[in-house]
């Protein structure tokens, strides 16, 4: 089903009609019907649909619509959008399903619209204490979906489920203690019947892990820490009792992998950040990326991008799932660009490296070894004069979607070349506060470094073009089957670039920054695109001719 | 220990002074920023590179302009944003927070400086300064407004302004040069560059605003427009002082 091949014509319920689990109303238009893991399996055949955060479980971020192609993407309008109450971070990625929007709102609420009119159904706002600890804002990213049933994370270090049709809560599970610096922010993973969810809180000394709930009860069925206890491997990489407070969270959704039976998950930098003095050692599984056995959660493998992280480098992308042709061989890779500024083609069946390059300006490493282990340079530790280093502390991509298009094979991913200043510092850890062991600043304003998009070669690690972007960006990147390749910048524009050339072909100034990761999805047989800037969800569509 | 006491209950942090104002609680309260405020506002205070915290050396705060407000803001945090309240702080470490947060903006008495303020007005008038910059809405736009520019910039980073302008140019003040596609030149200050479009103010303090795809080239130029007059020593000194004097509050 790769390729609807509507070849620009409008098909009004064609799409809705072939789509498997459901039934159209009397006058055409989706209707929401459960979805089933079958379904969540195979969201390819339902393009219409944005069945779960990354799209699909490869964690492609690949849009098989094509009706938006290279030829009519200038006649992209705007169609609806809708405005968030709260003003903070807006990261949702909205899920789509039979012809119903599902957007996650600041704090921790959300709200279903109808996705051809923008218009609400209902509301769930989440009644959070006070004292929340959150490093980085008060971010909600998106929901999953299984049944008639959403899993939402809560900044209170909460998993709760919600009816789809009437945003009624059915069960409401805690997690971690916030008031000790847990929190999420992330949208769970649905993997068969078990809702696999991170947690966030790595600037407060916390133990990070990855958590199996029972999607019909909330019970948790198995917890997997990313950071091991006495007595199992991986301990002995931390000094004394370092792994107590050692981080490492897991803050962002994972993929799964349906023939391997593996679900894989980026861990984040060790804590404290920035002082390594008080946890010597490789610090596993922080700054890593874990593939656990889907029923029992254990580790299968790990891959640790930066051993004894000090820089803040959190592995916490989105795993990307590929089979690519490398040296005349297929392999089930794992395409990984990471904030540390390598990018690393892994076989996601074993874990091996296989080989990794800069995509980004990057000062602390003289390459990595064979077993991809980077090589350091001198003198790239914080230090209390503070050191300088590139990429800076916020990476040279983080959290936001890169997109991998099966069409080019090249890995779509924002990228920013700079260099920070990092500090160490003593730090006592304080159970519930921020433990950061140090600081970071850009010696520069952002004016004088360089981002773009970059188009990675996913089986040479080949910068194939880069667009260029002022002054940066942080946003996530989409690739549609049309041809097209969208993502943002800080300066307020949403635009279209061709995948092959980076061509811009189309954008619009949208006023304010995105903080999110754009989507599609169809309804009435017509495709749409949908990005989150400022505190709206914007959602284009193309005007008629 | 009776004065604690009062002070610890918070609610009269509305009326009273900042308690603990003195050289150490500076320090002190610097420990405390450095320990839970560098993430968002930075380590330098001037804002977070990931967390979008708002700058803190301006000199002026946007929820409030007494001690007492910031106390409040700092114990209670902002609603609707991020900025969280530092509620199990004991007063004492918020108060020596809000004192080392005065220290940021680098302002400083005038009177306490070397040079006349007096003197110095004379120097900027004599020297034409106000043919590129504004002060209290008088003046030129070719350069930044100084009306209160005694609220955030410190006798040093004055004098260095006068001195080096060339040292370090924000980028709002970058200067260009950019060429059309017919190969006309036009020069101005950066006002806002972005992806696919740049905007100037050219010499005639025009605003103009340029497709990139439009352009040729559009080359920085590193040379600061200010020019750089040897000054005296005392001279510069009393252009210091009077730049210091140049405060939000007294206008």
């Amino acid at each position: 089903m790769r390729g609807l091949g509507w070849g620009g014509m409008i098909l009004p319920l064609v799409v809705a009609q072939a789509s498997p689990g459901q039934e159209p109303a009397a006058d055409g238009m989706p209707v929401l019907s459960p979805v089933t893991w079958e379904r969540l399996l195979n969201s390819d055949d339902e393009p219409h649909n944005w069945l779960m955060y990354h799209g699909a479980l490869d964690g492609q971020r690949f849009s098989r619509l094509d009706q938006i192609n290279r030829e009519n993407v200038g006649r992209l309008e705007l169609k609806w959008a809708h405005q968030i109450r709260q003003l903070d971070r807006n990261q949702t990625t909205p899920l789509v399903v039979d012809g119903v929007m599902f957007i996650t709102e600041s704090p921790s609420n959300v709200t279903a619209v109808d996705a051809a009119t923008g218009r609400a159904y209902w509301r769930y706002e989440h009644p959070l204490p006070d004292g929340i600890r959150l490093c980085c804002g008060r971010n909600n990213r998106g929901v999953a979906i299984l049944g008639e049933t959403l899993y939402m994370s809560t900044n209170d270090a909460h998993l709760v489920a919600i009816d789809a049709r009437s945003g009624s809560l059915l069960w409401d599970t805690e997690v971690a203690d916030h008031t000790k610096g847990y929190s999420k922010t992330a949208a769970p993973l649905v993997v068969g019947d078990t809702v696999v969810t991170g947690i966030a809180g790595g600037e407060f000394g916390i133990r990070g892990f990855i958590d199996g709930y029972d999607a019909a009860t909330g019970e948790r069925r198995w917890r997997t820490y990313t950071v091991p206890g006495p007595g199992e491997p991986g301990n002995e990489t931390w000094a004394g009792d370092s792994w107590r407070t050692g981080g490492a969270p897991t803050w962002l959704t994972g993929v799964y992998d349906p023939e391997l039976d593996l679900i894989y998950w980026g861990a984040g930098n060790p804590a404290p950040d920035w002082n390594g003095d008080v946890r010597l050692g490789d610090n596993l599984y922080s700054s890593s990326v874990l593939a656990l056995d889907r029923e029992t959660g254990k580790i299968v493998w790990h891959f640790q991008f930066t051993p004894h992280d000090v820089w803040d480098w959190d592995a916490i992308q989105v795993p990307v799932l590929a089979d690519v042709e490398l040296n005349g061989e297929l392999r089930k890779a794992m395409l990984w660009a990471n904030r540390n500024a390598f990018y690393y083609l892994l076989d996601r069946g074993s874990g091996q490296f296989l080989f990794g390059e800069p995509f980004a300006l990057q000062t602390w490493a003289n390459g990595l070894d064979e077993d991809g282990r980077p090589i350091l340079r001198e003198n790239v530790f914080p230090t209390t004069e503070g050191t300088r280093v590139a990429p800076i502390a916020g990476g040279a991509t983080n959290w936001w979607s890169p997109a991998y298009s099966p069409r080019t094979g090249f890995l779509y991913v924002n990228s920013f070349d700079a260099e920070g200043i990092y500090y160490q510092r003593d730090d006592e850890y304080e159970e519930g506060s921020i433990f950061l062991g140090g600081g970071h600043r850009m010696p520069l304003a952002a004016d004088h470094y360089k981002s773009a998009i970059r188009a990675i070669e996913a089986t040479t690690g080949e910068i194939r073009w880069e667009f260029p972007i002022t002054p940066r960006t942080r946003s996530g990147v989409l690739a549609t089957a049309g041809g097209l390749v969208w993502s943002a910048s800080v300066d307020g524009y949403f635009f279209a670039l061709d995948e092959e050339t980076g061509e811009p072909l189309w954008r619009m100034s949208l006023g304010a920054a995105p903080h999110a990761s754009p989507m599609s999805y169809a309804v009435g047989g017509e495709q749409r695109i949908v990005v989150a800037m400022g505190n709206v969800v914007f959602v284009f569509g193309l005007a008629e001719e | 220990m009776l004065l604690l006491v009062v002070f610890a209950t918070g609610v009269a942090a509305e009326e009273v002074e900042n308690p603990y104002s003195s050289a150490i609680d500076v320090r002190m309260g610097q420990r405390q920023f450095q320990s839970k405020c560098t993430s968002c506002h930075g380590v330098d205070a001037t804002g977070g590179e990931e967390a979008d915290g708002p700058d803190l050396t301006t000199g002026s705060f946007r929820h409030s302009t007494t001690d007492a407000g910031l106390f409040r803001v700092i114990r209670d945090g902002i609603e609707g944003t991020s900025m969280r309240g530092l509620r199990r702080a004991k007063d004492q470490e918020i108060w020596q927070l809000v004192t080392y947060l005065r220290t940021l903006s680098g302002a400083v008495d005038p009177a306490s400086l070397p040079g006349s303020m007096g003197a110095g007005r004379v120097a900027f008038e004599r020297l034409d300064c106000g043919r590129c910059h504004m002060v209290q809405g008088r003046g030129g736009r070719l350069g930044p407004d100084l009306s209160r520019v005694g609220d955030r910039r410190g006798p040093e980073e004055l004098a260095e302004a006068l001195t080096e302008p060339s040292a370090e140019v924000a980028p709002r003040w970058w200067t260009v040069r950019v060429t059309r596609a017919d190969g006309t030149v036009v020069e101005g200050l950066r006002m806002g560059e972005d992806t696919f479009n740049l905007r100037i103010m050219d010499g005639e303090e025009r605003l103009l605003s340029f497709a990139k795809t439009s352009l040729r080239s559009v080359e920085r130029i590193l040379e600061s427009t200010m020019p750089t007059e040897p000054l005296s020593g005392e001279e510069r000194d009393d252009l210091v002082a009077y730049l210091a004097s140049l405060r939000g509050d007294d206008s």
